[in-house]
């Protein structure tokens, strides 16, 4: 349940989007409501707050797939940073990144579209004193073509490290189905760089990764959402027969259908979210991680259950471009597919689960 | 549940847990729709009594302790983790017990409560009828006025666990023009409120004028019976309420948050880590596909447990639980369907044994009609969560 304050940041990025779009909608959610700080630490020139606050911001832009770049710099890319636990390299880029000066993302998955800590898209080869050299190319890398800061996760020997790349970074943008979310594919050739953090960097890409599933499980739900609702405000609106379509059983209980996986959909997101900021020590991480996946698998079918159901209850107009109803189809196929397909995420919780 | 406990809530969750832990039965009890199961599962709740621990969430003069809600639902957790046996006398404290306290007098909850929690009195409920199921005002079992009470006359049907219980509690016309059955009045039109005139009111299921006949489930145990009454005297006392003011009785405590329609989501719980046990036990590892579907029971049975906390947190903080109770019924139903159809397919051709995993499946499959068919509930969350038009039903 949220607290006051939180549905007070709530109802402050709603305000903001109904007066804002476009370009100008970013700088002002940072200027006025501070959403790019929201879950950096203040010792970084951040507010402080948690993963709940970051979902409570990502829920409001997902009701209107409002583009931006909250899930790839204030989620990922932040909290990659922070779970490097790296202090020079923290207090040096998070704060441009808090204030919304700068935007960074993560470049990590291969074409597969894996997002698994196992496996990464770049190599890092020691160069002496420190340095090492970067090379690979990576896929599906949120705002990677427009970010100043491109963090990327690279096989380092045994163990896989994050780097940070200021030159030699080719970033291309990708067109996808989903219009909304901006994606590219980011090539490093043998860029010279300084790691971030020290050791075997998988449990922090994982924990890293289980955070941006839990705000993008909080989109889902938005969106899903602001879906059931439209759809419902229609069928009340559409006659046939002599009266509204949804006074008719068949699409009633369709929609109440919805209404109930839209519901626990929220329950498992934001249950996600409190035990992400809540997880101290190894079980309650452990506990978190399995809460984030559940969310993402969760909130992903609701959505994708909520968008077709759109489709087909809207009828001939909605599937036509200037309905909104593909929009919210494209996004709920592209969410359910980025950091990880609900199958893949399934398999690890039955990993854990099961074994 | 992961939650912030206080004191209290932590030393009751481990008291309840030690207790459990000590007292309850190894070998399952056989099942309370079986004369032996229910003189097995009478003597648990006395047991339970004992310990005060039979209905936890009333007031401590009548054998409760009190809780509130969410210690309620940490009970239930507890209780359901523990393997402890079903309830069998849960028409009783979860549906006539609210409905006492709201609208029954002193002496009633005095003469009534403590027989229950002990459950030296167990209840059945008399709601459904033949020609009254999810349209219950349609119902015509009758209560006609005499020297000092009632008099009962009519059919109720699927009457759960009236085949051994001691008592029943129903909804009976006691207002003849108000029957608004064609049989009654066929030149008439039917009066506009169909929800007048009905009475609530208690009976002995072996009063004179009763007659008991146990209906087989389709687990082959007599789970509900259809009840006769012909001419059976009720005193005065046993009505709830006002006479004719039945209808407001039973639909104040329908929603009841402990009953049916919050199911504690402990019992779901403890079925998936059940279900978990079961895959590594037997399951083939290279399944993937049963495998995704055990890990989604368990990913059902968490979300129902969230969802469920949000909404006892809602109502801790003053609020209602109103229609949002469909979306709890609509949402447990068809996970516990689900669930038990896994751990079938997991047991593969050893699920065709009788065993536990069948027999709650069977059971299952009775979830999405009682309490108001999953259809019913369909309707109510359409109309009055989502506004939709009211219909045709």
């Amino acid at each position: 349940m949220p607290t006051d304050e939180q549905a007070d940041l709530a109802r402050a990025v709603r305000s903001v989007l109904a007066r804002e779009s476009g370009e100008r909608l970013w700088p002002v959610l940072c200027e006025q409501v501070g959403v790019a700080a929201l879950a950096i630490p203040e010792a970084f020139g951040g507010a402080g707050a948690g993963i709940r606050e970051l979902q409570i911001v990502a829920e409001e832009l997902g009701r209107e797939l409002t583009p931006s770049p909250l899930l790839g710099s204030a989620a990922l890319a932040t909290h990659t940073l922070l779970a490097a636990r790296d202090e020079d390299a923290c207090k040096r880029l998070l704060s441009p990144l808090a204030e919304g000066h700068a935007l960074a993302t993560l470049a990590w998955a291969c074409q597969d579209g894996r997002w698994d800590p196992a496996s990464c898209a770049f190599t890092a080869t020691p160069a002496g004193s420190g340095e090492y050299t970067v090379d690979g190319t990576a896929h599906y890398v949120l705002d990677g073509d427009i970010a100043d800061t491109v963090l990327v996760a690279a096989q380092c020997g045994d163990e896989l490290g994050l780097f940070e790349i200021a030159d030699g970074v080719h970033a291309e943008h990708r067109a996808t189905m989903d219009r909304t979310r901006r994606m590219a594919v980011v090539t490093v050739t043998g860029a010279r760089t300084v790691r971030i953090g020290t050791g075997d960097f998988r449990a922090g890409l994982a924990r890293a990764r289980d955070v941006a599933c839990a705000v993008l499980a909080a989109e889902q739900v938005g969106a899903a959402a602001s879906a059931l609702e439209q759809t419902v405000a229609y069928s009340k609106q559409r006659v046939q027969f002599g009266r509204p379509i949804g006074g008719f059983q068949a699409l009633k209980h369709r929609m109440a259908d919805l209404h109930v996986l839209v519901e626990s959909a929220r329950s498992a997101c934001y249950a996600a979210g409190e035990a992400l900021d809540t997880a101290l020590d190894a079980e309650s991480g452990q506990a978190a991680a399995r809460a984030a996946l559940t969310a993402k698998v969760y909130c992903s079918e609701a959505f994708s259950a909520v968008a077709a159901e759109m489709i087909q209850l809207h009828g001939g107009i909605a599937i036509t471009w200037e309905h909104d109803a593909h929009r919210y189809f494209k996004r709920a196929h592209s969410s359910s597919q980025l950091f990880g397909q609900p199958h893949e995420h399934r398999a690890r919780l039955a990993a854990g689960l099961l074994d | 549940m992961d939650l912030d406990l206080d004191e209290r809530t932590r030393q009751f969750r481990d008291e309840v847990a030690s207790w459990l832990a000590a007292n309850v039965p190894d070998k399952p009890m056989d099942s309370f729709d079986s004369a032996a199961g229910f003189a097995q599962h009478r003597e648990w709740e006395a047991q339970l009594a004992d310990a005060r621990l039979s209905a936890v969430s009333w007031p401590e003069e009548f054998g409760g302790r009190d809780c509130s809600l969410l210690e309620w639902v940490i009970f239930e957790e507890e209780y359901y983790a523990a393997g402890a046996p079903l309830r069998v006398n849960q028409n009783g404290i979860f549906m006539l017990a609210p409905t006492l306290f709201s609208h029954g007098t002193p002496e009633q909850r005095r003469r009534i409560l403590p027989k229950m929690a002990r459950s030296e009195e167990v209840w059945a409920q008399a709601w459904s009828e033949p020609e009254a199921g999810s349209d219950i005002a349609a119902l015509r079992s009758t209560a006609t006025r005499t020297d000092g009470g009632w008099l009962l006359s009519g059919q109720k049907t699927w009457s759960s666990r009236a085949a051994f219980a001691d008592k029943a509690f129903g909804l009976f016309r006691s207002d003849p023009d108000s029957d608004i059955s064609p049989a009654a009045h066929p030149p008439r039109t039917p009066p506009k409120d169909r929800h007048r005139g009905m009475t609530y009111l208690m009976f002995d299921l072996h009063a004179d004028g009763v007659r008991v006949r146990p209906i087989e489930q389709l687990d082959g145990e007599p789970g509900f019976a259809e009840i006769f009454l012909d001419n059976v005297f009720v005193p005065d006392a046993d009505v709830i309420g006002e006479p004719g003011g039945g209808w407001r009785v039973a639909m104040t405590t329908a929603n009841n948050e402990r009953g049916l329609s919050l199911r504690s989501p402990g019992r779901f719980l403890a079925a998936a880590d059940r279900l978990l046990e079961l895959w590594r036990r037997d399951g083939d590892p290279a399944d993937t596909a049963l495998a995704s579907r055990v890990a989604d029971a368990w990913i059902g049975a968490r979300a129902y447990q969230l969802y469920t906390f949000g909404t006892v947190t809602r109502l801790a903080d003053g609020g209602e639980l109103g229609p949002e109770s469909s979306v709890n019924k609509l949402f447990w139903s068809r996970l516990d369907v689900e669930l038990h159809e896994t751990a079938l397919d997991v047991l593969g051709a050893q699920g065709e044994l009788r065993g536990e995993w069948l027999d709650g499946w069977l059971f299952s499959l009775s979830g999405p009609i009682y309490g108001g068919t999953d259809q019913i509930q369909r309707t109510t969350v359409a109309e009055r969560l989502l506004g939709l038009p009211r219909g045709a039903r």
